[in-house]
């Protein structure tokens, strides 16, 4: 335990020395302050348009907007936090065979898969942080400035997380299998794959075509990072919201879901992630360096 | 206790043999010299003896134990040909690392850290990012790693290739340092004349089987070759001393004469001064390991 720990805290030193958590904290900063001020700017134009009209500001309407603006940013987020775990760990196995750094290391009293966990368990450390800070940032945010929270934040930040670990865990994997670039690419096609199907089932439904449903569930299969988001977003919205996007209109959305997330999906995205984990440990125990 | 010893190692990569059949005995507190050209199946061979690659087949051991024992390689050390580190350490952190991966105990590794740094020549460079380094600072702060834990056995994988003069010497001063703690040292090496200097024994592998191997007075002494040279050489004598040794050439008075042994050189001597020629140098010189290389190499197989 101690050499998987060894390792975690080689992989924060070397975020921290190489300016990369310094980044994240700025790039942070940066993507909420510019959000918030454009919530900031819609909210201001929302009450001055009440009191223009004589009324208060929590018409339902105003909520369904407030509500909208934070599912939507909580999206990018969902985006941001995927793109961060798939970046900062896409060369962690491969880059580091190329440049023979292992070299040194594994000749030490070390086993292989103390190497992969710990990369890992530092990674996933770093990733944790990042969405949870900006995802909590961008609700209390939004709470502070226009009073709204969505029904149940800790659940969508919990399922968001989930995502990023997801991914980190499979951009792991990829990085024992193939080259730093090929990893990229696979991982981004995964993921577009993950986004489609998501489209196609939610047109499938809306059309009741059980062959695009079909392809839906295929694609969860393969990776269910889009079902998962969906699933985050159903937390994130409102009752009023829920019914507002109307059963046919709500199923074509390529965004957000109105249904709960399914348990099925839940527990093959852990299975999932804790399978990556092991192919990725045994893939680099049999490996040549 | 054999430090190494290896039967039958064989390495294949899509379906071609990097090494073949490859057996080797190292015994302890001996400096080793693994020689060879480009492609010999060096590197991968000592790959497999640390683990870094798996042998396609045959067996090896490494202090008595088999390949992949943790409590072993707790006690070697080794520092790769391609000496690529964390650069965005200071040397000083990047010796703390490694001698957490050695399970070093933290005050024995801060006590250590400063020795092995004046050792390699980096005292007041610790501070130092590695990146900052030049090469051969790099292949220096490597060289620590390597001899940090006070390893049993050491594989050094072209340690000079880097250093210049001064800095080759250097290593040598290290090797021999390691020796006298009774370090056993496996290195790697096609600077020939660097193993003349420091090994014990040694090994040549071409084309991943071991062609010769010995100690290098076994290696060398086996043959001697002698410039003698005459104010004038007759055919006589030119016959004579052909039967004492094996004539390689002649230039102007000059012959040039490999014989079996020092033994012949008396011989040489009398036979010279019987024909009334004058003797003006009888000078022996060993074939050089560097004769011997290129003649096995090119040669093919021993």
């Amino acid at each position: 335990m101690s050499k998987i720990l060894l390792m975690a805290r080689l992989t924060w030193q070397e975020a921290w020395s190489r300016r990369l958590v310094l980044a994240i904290v700025l790039l942070t900063v940066g993507f909420l302050g510019f959000y918030l001020l454009g919530v900031h700017f819609l909210d201001e134009r929302l009450k001055a348009r009440a009191a223009e009209l004589g009324r208060s500001d929590d018409l339902e309407g105003f909520l369904i907007a407030r509500a909208t603006v934070v599912t939507l940013g909580m999206y990018i987020v969902n985006f941001l936090g995927n793109l961060l775990a798939v970046l900062v760990s896409l060369s962690t196995v491969s880059g580091e065979i190329d440049s023979g750094t292992l070299q040194s290391i594994l000749p030490k009293p070390i086993r292989r898969y103390q190497v992969v966990l710990g990369k890992w368990l530092g990674f996933a450390g770093l990733v944790a942080l990042f969405v949870t800070l900006i995802s909590s940032g961008l609700l209390v945010g939004v709470q502070i400035l226009t009073g709204y929270l969505p029904p149940s934040p800790l659940e969508a930040v919990a399922l968001m997380n989930l995502n990023a670990q997801l991914l980190l865990a499979v951009t792991i994997l990829g990085g024992t299998l193939f080259s730093t670039l090929t990893n990229g690419v696979v991982l981004f096609t995964l993921y577009g794959l993950s986004f489609a199907g998501g489209i196609v089932g939610a047109i499938g439904q809306l059309f009741r075509v059980p062959l695009l449903e079909t392809l839906h569930r295929v694609s969860i299969g393969i990776l269910p990072s889009d079902a998962i988001w969906r699933g985050a977003s159903y937390y994130l919205q409102p009752a009023e919201l829920l019914n507002a996007f109307s059963e046919a209109g709500a199923r074509g959305n390529p965004f957000v879901s109105t249904a709960p997330p399914d348990p099925a999906v839940l527990l093959w995205s852990g299975v999932y992630l804790l399978l990556a984990l092991l192919l990725g440990v045994w893939v680099f125990n049999r490996r040549d360096l | 206790m054999l430090a190494i010893e290896a039967a039958g190692l064989r390495k294949v990569y899509g379906g071609k043999a990097a090494v073949e059949h490859l057996s080797l005995e190292v015994a302890g507190g001996e400096v080793f010299g693994f020689l060879g050209p480009n492609g010999a199946g060096k590197t991968t061979t000592v790959k497999m003896l640390l683990g870094l690659a798996y042998p396609t087949s045959g067996i090896a051991r490494i202090l008595g134990r088999p390949l992949g024992d943790l409590e072993t390689k707790a006690k070697i050390g080794f520092l790769p040909e391609l000496f690529r580190f964390h650069d965005w350490m200071t040397g000083q952190e990047f010796l703390r690392f490694h001698g957490r991966l050695y399970g070093m105990d933290p005050a024995d590794l801060e006590r250590r850290i400063p020795e092995v740094l004046e050792l390699v020549g980096l005292l007041g460079r610790e501070k130092e990012r590695i990146r900052g380094y030049s090469k051969g600072m790099q292949q220096r702060i490597g060289l620590a790693q390597a001899i940090l834990n006070r390893p049993k056995l050491v594989f050094l994988d072209e340690p000079t290739s880097a250093l210049d003069p001064i800095g080759r010497r250097e290593v040598r001063e290290i090797i021999r340092h390691l020796k006298e703690g009774g370090t056993t040292v496996f290195l790697n090496s096609h600077l020939l004349s660097e193993v003349e200097l420091t090994c014990d024994r040694v090994a040549i592998v071409n084309k991943g089987q071991v062609v010769r191997s010995g100690t290098l007075d076994e290696l060398l002494s086996a043959r001697l070759e002698v410039e003698i040279r005459l104010d004038a050489l007759g055919s006589e004598l030119l016959h004579e001393l052909s039967t004492i040794g094996r004539l390689v050439r002649t230039v102007g008075p000059t012959v040039y004469l490999e014989v079996p042994a020092e033994e012949s050189l008396p011989k040489i001597a009398e036979a010279v001064v019987r024909s009334g020629a004058r003797l003006y140098a009888l000078r022996p010189e060993r074939v050089s390991l560097e004769d011997l290389f290129v003649q096995l190499v090119e040669g093919g197989a021993g």
